[in-house]
């Protein structure tokens, strides 16, 4: 989403406006834009949906406190990433991979009523064992290419990185997943 | 492991259009997207009340504080960081030791005191904010009485790990260079971080 109006919707640096000029509820706005992307990149982080559920909210609390300190409001989406990245980090830093448990991820394909969806469901299992055989490194520059979809200069901004070390962490990324999904079964 | 295709690579950085492909390397990028396509996915989970709860939730003000912890039972002294050790005991031994001064603090269980000390020459007002404050000004205001340029102020906490900066002048934040540990606060600075432990009776 940009950080511009679009269809009436007013843009992120208008509703940092209203937040910093006092009105909170208007930071829901913030949350609902956003909250979903980081909670699938959380949970795709961590594989536990209850440890990327308090990554993003307590990153958003965060980002609510500091939101002063959002020099750039078009850079919002970058911030909002930097911010529950780091939580992950801090997460994954706190607990042993052996806590790493993919029975925990949220079921996000639920129904189960035909061959088709049984099957996607069981395609979705393994490429989250794949990502989770990644480095914590490269699992974050994957997700946020290729299914958060930023520019690597977002990513940049998100990360703290630079250019070429995320473009190299997404290509050997893409090509571990490749690998561990050949070698499936 | 085998590597993508240079050209692969290229095509899903956006350099390349996909019709200078192969045959066999399209379908290396089918694959690519494909495991996309899952991973996009929206978990059907929400945070927003959670957070709108922590939003709208008003903090305490520094009376408030004071008066609930003049109000409660106290029974045990804890020290902060060990750098800090020997200043709070001087501290408390001074106020000990002077008459007609105000016995030293009793802390809870689950209390400590936290010394906060900075150097900042020609400074107008200087403030700590941090996870303790819920990172809002005007809770713990530090004092220069002799206009030496160093700032101080001691604070009851809870036990546990709390991350602070100073604030300089209303608006210049500062990390603790004297604080010993420091953290990412997530916006490319470092929080400081203290560390406030129960002594051991």
């Amino acid at each position: 989403m940009s950080s511009a109006a679009r269809g009436g919707e007013p843009s992120d640096a208008d509703i940092i406006a209203r937040v910093l000029g006092g009105d909170a509820e208007a930071f829901g706005l913030i949350i609902r834009r956003y909250e979903g992307g980081l909670l699938r990149y959380a949970t795709r982080m961590l594989g536990s949906a209850d440890a990327a559920a308090d990554a993003v909210a307590e990153g958003l609390v965060r980002a609510y406190r500091h939101l002063a300190g959002c020099r750039d409001p078009s850079r919002l989406k970058s911030w909002l990433y930097r911010i529950v990245g780091n939580r992950c980090r801090s997460h994954l830093a706190r607990r042993s991979s052996s806590d790493v448990s993919l029975e925990d991820a949220p079921p996000i394909v639920d129904g189960r009523d035909s061959e088709a969806e049984t099957e996607r469901a069981d395609q979705l299992e393994r490429v989250e064992r794949a990502l989770q055989t990644l480095s914590p490194e490269k699992r974050e520059a994957f997700l946020l290419k290729h299914v958060e979809g930023l520019s690597y200069e977002e990513m940049a901004a998100a990360t703290g990185e630079r250019i070429p070390t995320l473009k190299m962490r997404v290509h050997r990324a893409r090509a571990a997943l490749l690998e561990v999904l050949k070698a499936e079964p | 492991m085998k590597p993508i295709d240079p050209l692969v690579n290229r095509v899903l950085d956006g350099e390349l259009p996909p019709e200078v492909l192969t045959p066999a390397q399209r379908a290396e990028l089918a694959r690519l997207d494909r495991v996309a396509t899952l991973l996009a996915e929206v978990p059907p989970a929400s945070v927003a009340n959670r957070v709108m709860a922590e939003v709208r939730r008003p903090l305490p003000g520094v009376v408030e504080r004071l008066v609930r912890w003049f109000g409660e039972r106290h029974t045990v002294t804890i020290s902060v960081r060990p750098a800090w050790s020997l200043a709070v005991a001087a501290v408390l031994a001074a106020l000990a030791i002077i008459p007609g001064r105000a016995p030293a603090p009793v802390l809870g269980s689950q209390e400590g005191i936290a010394q906060f000390v900075g150097r900042f020459p020609g400074a107008k007002s200087v403030e700590v904010v941090g996870s303790f404050t819920d990172w809002r000004p005007g809770a713990v205001v530090l004092r220069d009485d002799d206009h030496d340029g160093v700032w101080r102020a001691a604070v009851v906490l809870p036990v546990g790990q709390h991350e602070y900066m100073f604030v300089v002048d209303g608006e210049q934040w500062v990390t603790d260079p004297l604080a010993g540990r420091f953290v990412d606060d997530g916006f490319g600075r470092q929080n400081s971080l203290l560390i406030v432990r129960p002594v051991s009776r």
